[in-house]
């Protein structure tokens, strides 16, 4: 993992990365002497019942003494969670390891004389270089270490919060006087390269007023993540209630484990009149904490997590009403409302019953003047109006494509959608009617719409 | 085996000393305390050449230690064909019934537990894990159909005993589990142990390191307080195995441990020391202190403090994981580290149990 460069040196660095350390396990062979001197069975003899466990007591009980200096206790059963072979001994990190985004890379950098001669004013710098960046951890340029006796050392912990993927290469260099006077550099080079820990799906659904954000992450280390904290952070005007976590008993899922979570996010702006923002929808972010062997940290922010795109709504046209009952040939009033959504004077408009591309004849018509004049909205203002129409055809009928136009910025906003209504003979055979038509008097019934 | 001797009765003067056991069982305990285990393989061999072992149950003794002996100097496959020589335990070869004369009214088996252990231990040692976990639960099965046959049958002492392996073997389940990162099952054999059997402190430590090995720095304070708790409240179960001097110094283990994971190095060191000044052989104060001075810089310090418990107490501190971060060290403050690692080699060769593992020094 290192190398340096050619030429004598009196000084080298030795390197040792500091992560936690862990519990030392390892089942032994020890075993109670009861299981050893005696047949399993024997205490079924009331006389080995009485007699045996006195025996059996003094023995261990002489062998436990500390001051007899024996290798006893790598045999014998000291306590019965012994057979564990998990006493609290902590190893040191035998091997660099896996290193991952998120985490602190720690390690103890030492740097020996192993020459036989002091060496003076050694300048020593740690950094790390990635593809990126190059980023300092030590230097004492300004307070050099003013000497290396022969066979002496001088050590430092260097940490570094582990920001950017891929390889990564920790350089420790030495300026120095060595014991020729000479002025020596010693660069010395260890690499390692830091891979993704997690990966992180969303999915995001909305439903009337709320939004839904679900979130799945899956670990991809090979030891387990105990998902320390796993918080949603909103976007401004945004607020959010985390609905469910995977239980804190499933925490410890290692290399492919998947944690999922479920949050209930709410818009909400800071006056009355909802103001919808054009383009993109930011939710927010996931911010995500975990810990692993002995507590090491990790933390890891996501990118923006976007919603679905809201389109830009300016101007809103609504039915209020429809009359119940409409007459063939007839003219009857459809009550409308059109609201101007935008912070400023919008208008004068056009509101027409436009055509559609196959040109079909329409049964339902405006009648006189085929297109309505309506006058300037102030800005998040809005009109009532009635828009006189007829109706040709009996039967089930559509208002079709009601379509409002700015004048001054001449442009059409998208129709209404279609409308169904029950047409019907003025004052006929009621009843034959009802009998006949009873689902169409049922739908004009229930012709009250919005939007 | 030879046909057995029907004038002798060797368990007539029963108990009075290990010897009466078996024979000279003194002197075979007496080898596997000092680590002696070659040793033992030569006592057993001449034993049987020289025909001194006259009876069925002497037999399986010597059988037991020589499996055992095997197995601690890693001759693992050599182990488990002697295991495999008497073909079934349960065999009635192996009852005391089977020989009136020699054990009168005397019924059940005369196998030694361990060898059941050793049977199941033995293919997890030799890589064959699943082969190894199924025989640890049958045996787990087997011991709880025993507790059953001697309640019903008032054998209180038999219980007893029965009940010690049951949680023996749980033990053993949970170290395989652990070793092999399975955290959940560890967890939830853990916790069984420590809600059904009794209140253990040792157990609830282990608990919270576990919580500690995956994480869960709040489930691990909360196991430790509960521990300290125990101390100061004076309570534990009644069979305890823990003296005041091991309980005090558990508690400041595990407040050390805290103080680690927050890198508050120096209050481990002080937790550490206090252990040490009551048990100068606390070997976990004294190796975890270690690791605490090396991660505040003091790499000096740190192979003092090792190589001053080897010198003092070689027979506590011989151990393989004290040896592996003494020699990690090494190779930190080193660069010519493979002197001073032989010459530590060369020590432990001279001082060392058989069953020593001395590739931990990595020489």
């Amino acid at each position: 993992m290192s190398t340096t460069q050619q030429g004598t040196h009196s000084l080298a660095f030795r390197v040792m990365r500091l992560c936690k350390p862990s519990f030392h396990v390892e089942p032994p062979f020890r075993i109670d002497p009861t299981d050893l001197f005696v047949g399993e069975d024997i205490f079924d003899d009331p006389l080995a019942a009485s007699n045996l466990p006195p025996l059996l007591s003094s023995h261990v009980s002489k062998s436990t003494d500390s001051s007899d200096l024996t290798y006893g206790d790598r045999f014998l059963l000291h306590h019965p969670s012994d057979a564990m072979g998990f006493s609290g001994l902590l190893v040191l990190p035998q091997s660099f390891g896996a290193i991952y985004l998120g985490e602190t890379f720690c390690s103890y950098i030492s740097i020996n004389n192993s020459s036989n001669f002091e060496v003076r004013d050694v300048i020593i710098k740690a950094e790390i270089q990635t593809e990126r960046q190059r980023i300092l951890l030590l230097d004492t340029s300004k307070s050099p270490v003013e000497s290396i006796r022969a066979g002496g050392r001088y050590d430092f912990i260097v940490e570094h919060d582990v920001k950017e993927l891929g390889a990564h290469t920790l350089v420790c260099t030495a300026l120095y006087y060595d014991g020729d006077g000479d002025r020596k550099y010693l660069p010395q080079f260890f690499k390692f390269v830091v891979a993704n820990p997690l990966s992180v799906r969303t999915k995001v659904r909305t439903v009337k007023e709320t939004t839904y954000l679900e979130a799945c992450i899956e670990n991809h280390t090979k030891s387990n993540l105990y998902m320390d904290q796993v918080e949603f952070d909103p976007a401004p005007h945004w607020s959010a209630i985390v609905l469910k976590v995977d239980s804190a008993d499933d925490s410890t899922g290692s290399g492919g484990g998947i944690y999922n979570y479920l949050y209930q996010l709410k818009f909400s702006s800071p006056g009355s009149a909802q103001v919808k923002v054009e383009g993109t929808n930011i939710l927010g972010k996931l911010q995500i904490t975990w810990r692993t062997n002995l507590g090491e940290p990790g933390r890891l922010q996501t990118q923006q997590i976007l919603g679905t795109p809201i389109t830009r709504k300016e101007i809103e046209l609504q039915i209020l009403e429809i009359p119940s009952r409409i007459n063939l040939d007839r003219p009857f009033l459809v009550h409308l409302n059109l609201t101007n959504h935008t912070d400023r004077k919008l208008g004068p408009f056009e509101v027409c019953l436009s055509q559609n591309s196959a040109h079909e004849e329409k049964t339902v018509m405006i009648n006189g003047l085929q297109t309505m004049a309506l006058s300037q909205v102030e800005a998040f203002g809005s009109t009532d109006f009635h828009l006189n129409l007829i109706a040709t055809k009996l039967g089930v009928q559509r208002i079709s494509r009601i379509t409002v136009s700015d004048k001054r910025e001449k442009k059409s906003y998208d129709p209404l959608p279609d409308v169904e209504v029950g047409i019907i003979f003025a004052g006929f055979n009621i009843q034959y009617m009802f009998s006949c038509h009873l689902k169409l008097v049922n739908i004009s019934s229930h012709m009250y719409i919005n939007g | 085996m030879d046909e057995p001797s029907p004038t002798a009765d060797p368990l007539t003067n029963q108990f009075g000393s290990l010897n009466d056991l078996a024979h000279e069982l003194a002197s075979l305990q007496d080898l596997a305390t000092r680590g002696s285990w070659r040793s033992i393989l030569d006592k057993v061999s001449r034993a049987r050449s020289l025909n001194l072992l006259s009876n069925p149950h002497d037999h399986l003794i010597y059988l037991s230690y020589n499996v055992l002996a095997l197995s601690k100097l890693r001759r693992f496959t050599d182990a488990s064909n002697e295991l495999d020589s008497l073909h079934d335990f349960n065999s009635h070869h192996y009852k005391y019934e089977t020989y009136p004369q020699l054990y009168p009214s005397r019924s059940g088996s005369m196998v030694p537990f361990s060898l059941r252990f050793i049977h199941a231990q033995l293919p997890i040692k030799l890589g064959n894990r699943q082969e190894g976990l199924d025989r640890f639960y049958l045996l787990l099965n087997f011991v709880r159909q025993r507790i059953k046959e001697k309640e019903s049958n008032s054998l209180q002492e038999s219980v007893k005993i029965w009940k010690k392996r049951e949680n023996f073997v749980l033990n053993c389940l949970i170290g395989h589990h652990l070793g092999a990162k399975e955290f959940n099952v560890c967890l939830d054999l853990i916790k069984d142990l420590i809600n059904h059997d009794y209140l253990d402190p040792v157990l609830i430590s282990k608990l919270g390191y576990i919580q500690m090995q995956i994480g869960d720095l709040e489930g691990a304070k909360g196991s430790f307080n509960r521990v300290e708790t125990m101390l100061n409240e004076g309570k534990d179960d009644g069979s305890s195995f823990l003296g005041e001097v091991e309980f005090r110094n558990l508690v400041n283990r595990n407040k050390a441990l805290v103080y680690l994971v927050g890198k508050d190095y120096v209050s481990a060191v002080r937790e550490y020391e206090e252990c040490i000044e009551r048990d100068h052989a606390d070997i976990v104060a004294i190796n975890n202190k270690a690791l605490c001075l090396m991660y505040s810089r003091d790499l000096s310090d740190s192979i003092k403090v090792l190589e001053n418990a080897l010198e003092r107490v070689p027979t506590v501190a011989l151990n393989e994981t004290l040896v592996i971060n003494l020699c990690s060290m090494y190779e930190l403050a080193y660069v010519n580290h493979s002197e001073i690692k032989r010459t530590l080699s060369n020590w432990i060769a001279r001082v060392a149990p058989d069953d020593f593992d001395a590739s931990c020094t990595r020489v």
